[in-house]
Parts: C-alpha cells; sequence; structure tokens
C-alpha cells in the first residue's frame, strides 16, 4: 500500500530509552535521568523496575519526581512494569503501576486485565511471536508493541504489515534480556539464598559477565535475569524501517554514555549519519561487551556485527 | 575419548564375535535392513531425511565398523575393516553391548548422552533421529535377522537374555542402576 | 478426588508404555515445530495420534495432545492443522500457550477442552483469571518458579485446575520465556520448539579431555570418565566473577516425588512427568512408580511407604525438589 507507506516515511521514526534493567542506586538513577532529561535524543523513557520485586522499595519514592522531570523536558513517560511477578506484593506493584494515570507497559499478562480497555504498550517480555497475538493485544488496547528479541526480521515484518495501525518497536541497543528464572544467579554465585542475597546485584551495573570454559565471552547474569553478553547494535537505514514497518527503536539503559548513544541513533534515523559511521562510533564508547545483531539478521543472536 | 571403554568385551568373547574371514556380513545385513523397511515402512517415515544420512558405528572391541544409510528399502550397510579412514555424516563408537543397548531400547536418547561409554561425533542429530525411530519399532534382535513367529520369539529370548547376562558380565552400564 | 497422572510419549511405542504402566493421561505432540519438544525422529503423525487415543481410551486413559509453541507469523496453519486434527482425532485436551492458538481454539473449536502450557509461564491469580475468563482454560500447568506454598496460595485465589511438574528434566529458566538458545543457535522453544538442538551439538576432544560445544560456544568440559549430562545451554559449566560452576543449574532432574501429598494438600488436580524424548524403558519405569506412590497416597499410606516406593527412582540419581522448596532460588 503506497499510501501507508508514505505516511510512515513522514513520520520520523521514535525513540525510546527502556527501562534500567540492572540495580543502580537511587542517586545513580536520579543523577542518570537527569541528563537524559537535559540532554538525550529520545522521545519517550521507560521508568520502573521490571527484572526484581525485591529491588522495587528502594526506587518506588524516586519515580514521582523523576515522571516530573522527564514530562517537564518533553519526554513522554511510561511506566514498565515487572516482567516476573508472583508474591501479593509484586503483583500489586504492577497494577498499581498501571493504575498510575502514565502510559503502562505490561510485561505479563498479569498487568492486562488492568490495562485491558484504555491504551497501553507491550515490553518485550511478552510473547508477541505473530499477528494473531499482536492483533489479540491490539484489540485490548495496545497502542505500540516492542517485539521479543528473538523474533526473526521476517516475522517482524508480516506482524507489522498485519497491524498499520499499531506501533512495533525493536530492541536496538544493549545486552539483550534472554531469560528469566525464580532463582537469582547473582544469589547463587555468591553462595546467598534469594531471599538473603544483600542485593549484591548491585556490584555489576551492566550485569556480572559469564564466560565459557574456554573464555569465550557468552553471557552476562543480573540477578534472576540472564543477558546476552554481546551488546546488540541493530542500526538499521531509514528505508529498512519502513520496509519493517517499525516505527519505534529502543535503546536500554547501560552506564556507557546514554546520551551519546541516543545522539548517535537520533542521526541514523533522521539519515544524518549512515550504518557504517553509527557502528564505528558505537564501538568506540566504553561497551561491556561485543557488538552483535544476529537477531536482526536471521542468525543466532550472538552472530557479530559485520561492520563493512 | 579414552581407548578402554567400560563394558567391552573380554578377549575370548570378543574372538568368539569376530565375524569369520569370508562371510559376507555386509550384503546379508542391508538385506536385512531392507527386509525390515518392508515390514515396518513407519519406522523409516519417522527417520524422513535422516534416512539419507550415512551412520559409521564402531564397535571399540571388534576390528571392524559397519557403515550404514538407512534409506528404507534402499538402505545399505557396509561392513568395514577398522581404521579404514572412512568418513560419514555421524561417528559413533563404543563397546558392542552398549551399541546393541541402543538398537533394543536399553538406552534413550538422553541416556545416550548421559554415558560416556558412546562417542558421537558429526550429526549428532542424526543419531538422535535414529534412536528415536527405532525406540518406537519396538525392535527386538528377531527383527535383524527377519525370524517370525516361534523362532522370532526363540531369538528374542536368547538374544535379550544373553545381552543381559553379558552385560552385567562385562560390567557394561545398565540404565537405572548408579553407576 | 484422586491426583491424575500425566505421562509424557514421544512415540506411540512410549504411549502404549505408558497406559500400560498406568498413566491415567498422556501427552504427546506432532511431528512439527507445533510442539516444544521438536526433536528428531519424534511425535506422531495425524494418524499415529488417532491410533494412539484409540489405543489410551480402550484403556480408560485419556490423551493431551500439547500444541505449545508459538505460531511462526505469516505461518499459522500448522497451529491450525494441529488444533483440527487433534480434534478430530478425539484429544481429551490440547495444551497451548500462545494468545494466538488459544484465540482460535477458542473460536473455532469451542468443545474442545483448553489446558495452558508451562510455556505460557502464567504464576498469578490475575494472568490465570485472564486466560480462563478469556479462553476457557480450564487447566494451567504451573510455571516451574513456585514453590508448594505459593502454589497453595495460587490454588486458593482461582478457580480452574492445576498441574505441577514432578519427575525429570528441569529448566531452571522461566519457560517460554528463555531466548538462550536462540542467543546460541538461532533455534529455541519458543520459534521452533527445540533448545540446545542436537544438530548445533558438538563433541570434540583434546588434550584437556572432552569439551561439549553448542554451536562453537563451549558449554562444558569433561575429563576422561566423568559424567557429562544431556548438552542443555542452562546446564553447562561456566566461568563468572572468578568462579567455575554449574552456574545456571547442576546438572540434576526433578524429582519432586516426597512432596506429592504436599502437593495434593496444595490443591493440584494433576501431576506431570517430563520425558517425551525418553525411551520406553524409562517410561514404563517412571510411570509404574509415581502409580503406585499415588495409590499409596490416596490410600492414606504413610510417607515412608511412599518413600520406600519411590526409592528405586531417587538412588543414585542426581536430583532436586527444585523451586517447590524455597531454597532452591
Amino acid at each position: 500500500m503506497p499510501g501507508t507507506e508514505k505516511s510512515i516515511e513522514m513520520t520520523k521514526t521514535g525513540l525510546t530509552l527502556g527501562p534500567v534493567l540492572f540495580n543502580w542506586s537511587a542517586d545513580r538513577l536520579r543523577d542518570f535521568y537527569a541528563r537524559i532529561a537535559d540532554e538525550a535524543e529520545v522521545d519517550r523513557v521507560h521508568l520502573g523496575e521490571v527484572v526484581c520485586g525485591k529491588r522495587q522499595p528502594f526506587t518506588d519514592g524516586l519515580w514521582p519526581e523523576l515522571i516530573e522531570r522527564l514530562q517537564a523536558a518533553g519526554k513522554q513517560v511510561v511506566l514498565s512494569t515487572l516482567a516476573l511477578p508472583y508474591n501479593p506484593r509484586e503483583r500489586k506493584a504492577v497494577i498499581d503501576f498501571c493504575r498510575a494515570g502514565e502510559l503502562a507497559e505490561i510485561n505479563d499478562l498479569t498487568a492486562l486485565p488492568t490495562v485491558a480497555g484504555k491504551p497501553f504498550v507491550v515490553g518485550p517480555f511478552v510473547n508477541v511471536y505473530n499477528e494473531g497475538a499482536a492483533r489479540f493485544l491490539a484489540g485490548r488496547g495496545a497502542t505500540g508493541i516492542c517485539l521479543p528479541v528473538e523474533l526473526p526480521i521476517a516475522s517482524v515484518a508480516i506482524i507489522a504489515a498485519a497491524l498499520p495501525e499499531v506501533e512495533f518497536e525493536l530492541f536496538a541497543f544493549g545486552r539483550l534480556p534472554l531469560a528469566l528464572s525464580g532463582r537469582c544467579y547473582h544469589a547463587r554465585l555468591h553462595g546467598l539464598h534469594k531471599d538473603g542475597c544483600q542485593f549484591v546485584c548491585d556490584r555489576d551495573p551492566d550485569g556480572l559477565p559469564v564466560d565459557t570454559l574456554d573464555g569465550q565471552r557468552f553471557l552476562a547474569i543480573n540477578g534472576i535475569q540472564t543477558l546476552s553478553n554481546g551488546v546488540e547494535a541493530f542500526c538499521p537505514t531509514p528505508d529498512d524501517l519502513a520496509r519493517l514497518g517499525v516505527r519505534r527503536l529502543r535503546l536500554s539503559p547501560h552506564t556507557t554514555d546514554m546520551v551519546a548513544v541516543s545522539r548517535l541513533y537520533r542521526a541514523l534515523l533522521d539519515g544524518r549519519a549512515d550504518r557504517a559511521e553509527t557502528l564505528a562510533a558505537l564501538k568506540a564508547l566504553d561497551l561491556p561487551g561485543e557488538l552483535v545483531d544476529g537477531f536482526t539478521r536471521g542468525q543466532p543472536g550472538s552472530a557479530r556485527v559485520e561492520m563493512a | 575419548m579414552a581407548e578402554h571403554f567400560r563394558g567391552e568385551l573380554p578377549r575370548l568373547l570378543r574372538i568368539l564375535a569376530a565375524p569369520a574371514g569370508f562371510l559376507p556380513l555386509g550384503p546379508a545385513l542391508t538385506l536385512a535392513v531392507r527386509r525390515f523397511a518392508r515390514r515396518k515402512p513407519a519406522v523409516f517415515d519417522r527417520l524422513g531425511d535422516y534416512g539419507k544420512c550415512s551412520f559409521l558405528i564402531e564397535p571399540s572391541d571388534l576390528d571392524i565398523s559397519f557403515l550404514m544409510v538407512p534409506d528404507g528399502t534402499r538402505a545399505e550397510v557396509k561392513c568395514l575393516r577398522r581404521r579404514a579412514g572412512q568418513t560419514a555424516d555421524v561417528t559413533v563408537r563404543g563397546p558392542l553391548l552398549v551399541l546393541l543397548g541402543l538398537l533394543d531400547g536399553t538406552f534413550d536418547g538422553d541416556a545416550l548422552f548421559f554415558n560416556r561409554a558412546i562417542a558421537v561425533s558429526g550429526r549428532t542429530d542424526a543419531l538422535v533421529a535414529l534412536r528415536n525411530a527405532i525406540e518406537d519399532a519396538e525392535l527386538t534382535p528377531a527383527d535383524f535377522v527377519g525370524a517370525t513367529g516361534g523362532l522370532g520369539k526363540l531369538v528374542d529370548r536368547s538374544v535379550i537374555g544373553g545381552l543381559g547376562l553379558a552385560r552385567r558380565f562385562t560390567g557394561s552400564p545398565i540404565p537405572g542402576e548408579p553407576s | 478426588m484422586s491426583l491424575e497422572l500425566v505421562c509424557p510419549a514421544g512415540t506411540p511405542a512410549a504411549l502404549r508404555a505408558a497406559v500400560e504402566a498406568g498413566a491415567h493421561s498422556v501427552y504427546c505432540g506432532f511431528r512439527d515445530e507445533t510442539n516444544a519438544r521438536n526433536f528428531p525422529g519424534l511425535n506422531f503423525s495425524p494418524d499415529e495420534l488417532v491410533e494412539g487415543i484409540r489405543f489410551a481410551h480402550a484403556h480408560g486413559a485419556k490423551v493431551l495432545v500439547a500444541i505449545n509453541t508459538f505460531a511462526k507469523a505469516g505461518a499459522m496453519d500448522a497451529w491450525k492443522a494441529a488444533l483440527a486434527n487433534a480434534e478430530k482425532a478425539g484429544a481429551d485436551a490440547v495444551i497451548l500457550a500462545d494468545l494466538a492458538v488459544l484465540d482460535h481454539a477458542a473460536t473455532h473449536h469451542p468443545d474442545l477442552r483448553l489446558h495452558l502450557s508451562v510455556q505460557a509461564a502464567a504464576a498469578t491469580p490475575e494472568a490465570i483469571a485472564f486466560y480462563a475468563d478469556t479462553f476457557g482454560v480450564k487447566r494451567v500447568v504451573m510455571p516451574r518458579v513456585l514453590s508448594v506454598e505459593e502454589i497453595a496460595k495460587l490454588n486458593a485465589a482461582i478457580d480452574v485446575e492445576t498441574e505441577a511438574f514432578v519427575f525429570g528434566g528441569l529448566c531452571p529458566m522461566t519457560e517460554g520465556r528463555c531466548s538462550l538458545s536462540s542467543y546460541a543457535t538461532g533455534k529455541s522453544p519458543n520459534l521452533t520448539g527445540v533448545c540446545s538442538p542436537p544438530e548445533h551439538v558438538a563433541y570434540s576432544e583434546d588434550r584437556n579431555g572432552t569439551a561439549t560445544r553448542l554451536n562453537g560456544f563451549t558449554i562444558d568440559r569433561f575429563g576422561a570418565g566423568e559424567q557429562a549430562g544431556y548438552p542443555t545451554l542452562c546446564k553447562g559449566r561456566f566461568m563468572a566473577g572468578g568462579k567455575t560452576s554449574y552456574l545456571f543449574e547442576d546438572p540434576v532432574s526433578l524429582n519432586a516425588a516426597s512432596l506429592i501429598a504436599a502437593l495434593a494438600k496444595a490443591g493440584i488436580t494433576a501431576l506431570k512427568i517430563e520425558g517425551r524424548q525418553r525411551g520406553k524403558g524409562y517410561v514404563t519405569e517412571v510411570v509404574r512408580t509415581f502409580r503406585a506412590a499415588v495409590e499409596a497416597i490416596d490410600a492414606g499410606g504413610t510417607e515412608v511407604e511412599v518413600g520406600r516406593l519411590l526409592a528405586g527412582l531417587v538412588e543414585g540419581g542426581r536430583q532436586t525438589s527444585g523451586a517447590y522448596k524455597k531454597a532452591w532460588r
């Protein structure tokens, strides 16, 4: 449909700063978001703890002031909910976030009955692998869907084409969130029990690298979460995105200079920089792992970015 | 991989198990597999494209090995001298009794890996497919020699009983028992 | 109401073995990407399912058909055909995970009983109520992250049946939420119904013993004579924080046999045994043993009696009661 394509081309591709996945202190988060508010070239910022319910009490009090700070700077704020809630406090936190009056991102279907009927967005932890699942969620009010990281790029195009009214988003930058568990790997590694974990995950603000016995860089742990060691760097051209029907990219926060990352992506999406320049500039940043982009090329996710 | 596997045949048995000099074992086995494919085509449907894979089976306690392409009624088995430098899609090596355990259902796909008496190289998926296809065939030793009826039962009883005894005798791993 | 024993069947022969060994129900899948045990050589053709269901029903057992992967975008026909074939064959229920497949089943197969697969990872009353209210799901397979206490509380808050894994392979990750396998190999449970697919497994020997590699990533190493686990990514040995360990899970399997009575008290309807990739011998032994244990519990048997029945399965094995005991976390 040429008409649809045109309207996509004319809309500026959105840039999202995803939720911080790691156990950062309240002070660190406050400083981080202050700089994001003032300098980052993202139009949407996600706040909230999505990985571990035990971390929530440390940051709960922080969100109201950050919402205000970011909104005052012209950013749209989305509240991201927990990906694996199960105890009553965590379930209540999910529901409270959904009712807070801001746009909510659901990362587990626990939140669906609360948000159904009003606009909401769907995070990459919800299994949307086909147009049927996307249509179902859109029918309940989903206006945007950040697709699962392992979804083949061919599927992305098919899903987006089936639902032009939904804003599809891809995870473009950062260590890939690969798995969640009931078990805390930081606690296990430190010989602790999850219930008495001493919050040791705060020692690794980008996750703790997991190498193979032959010294290959492989994965990273972040409490109950397992991420890739490699840093996803999906750097499409505006034409690529128009073809895919993707209207938003997500940058996942790391300790590296995220303002710089946002500027590089903005320039790429606006056609002011090409892929090679963007990748070279990303590579020059202080990153926790090699650049990978296999999932966006129909390869294993660990496949390295080809710079040429 | 260690040269000496647990469960290897003692020297005496090894001599007894060795094929007689001029026995055309390859053609006989080819015939047996093809006959089996005519009787139980479902096994080969289950195998799908893996039927076209070549399987090199090397009993570590015999001086011969077998190259098999289990392609239904076009199946082929060759009997080779050991260390003939033959290549195949998948090579599986281990004591004869353990290899037979793959066929008669003693070992399943998981046990195959747990049990390091067997060394697998090449296309592991092909071996898993073969193992799973055989599993469903409810294969008995009689199937290999094409015996049916009362004779088949007799063959099964004696071979299975013999295998069980031999396994215990040689200390070959028996699934379900601590090892 | 007595506990229902739900047993695995990777092949028609395993189905017959499970039924003869005393399974109340058997679960199986079609030989394609619609089920989460899409291993080479395994599973059922539509005709084999018809035959298997006939056999099971003649022996008073039920057959549950797992169609529990996520349908591929633009190619839902295989999943639609699986639902239609399962209903036509007379399946007692289908086990589903994908919203699209659930939606299709609820709309086009209203008489088909729906169970929610563990792959859907529904662990809260809200999520379970959503599946029950929206699609009419009658039973939920509990994610393997909940403790017995949590299952009891959950059962008090929902009004659908629950089924819990008690024996066999154990995923330390929340099932349906894991892309580790596709990160390493491009294939994963959600995408293609396989984890750590055998075609990417390779063993290589060097001076330091045998290395198990998954598409080039070393997931474990063994010295001569050391026992190897099935080469599953999350059960490998890795280095993190200066330590070498089975970081995610030891090479153990789940055995919650000692918790059967507790699970029954927690309101569980059915006990599930994992292992569609396992052989007839394994299925027969495990099913027979669990059936005896379930009957002993029904008859008011003591923990000691039940423990004695299960001793054979426990002995020598490397097993864990998993998340059912909170210390696992």
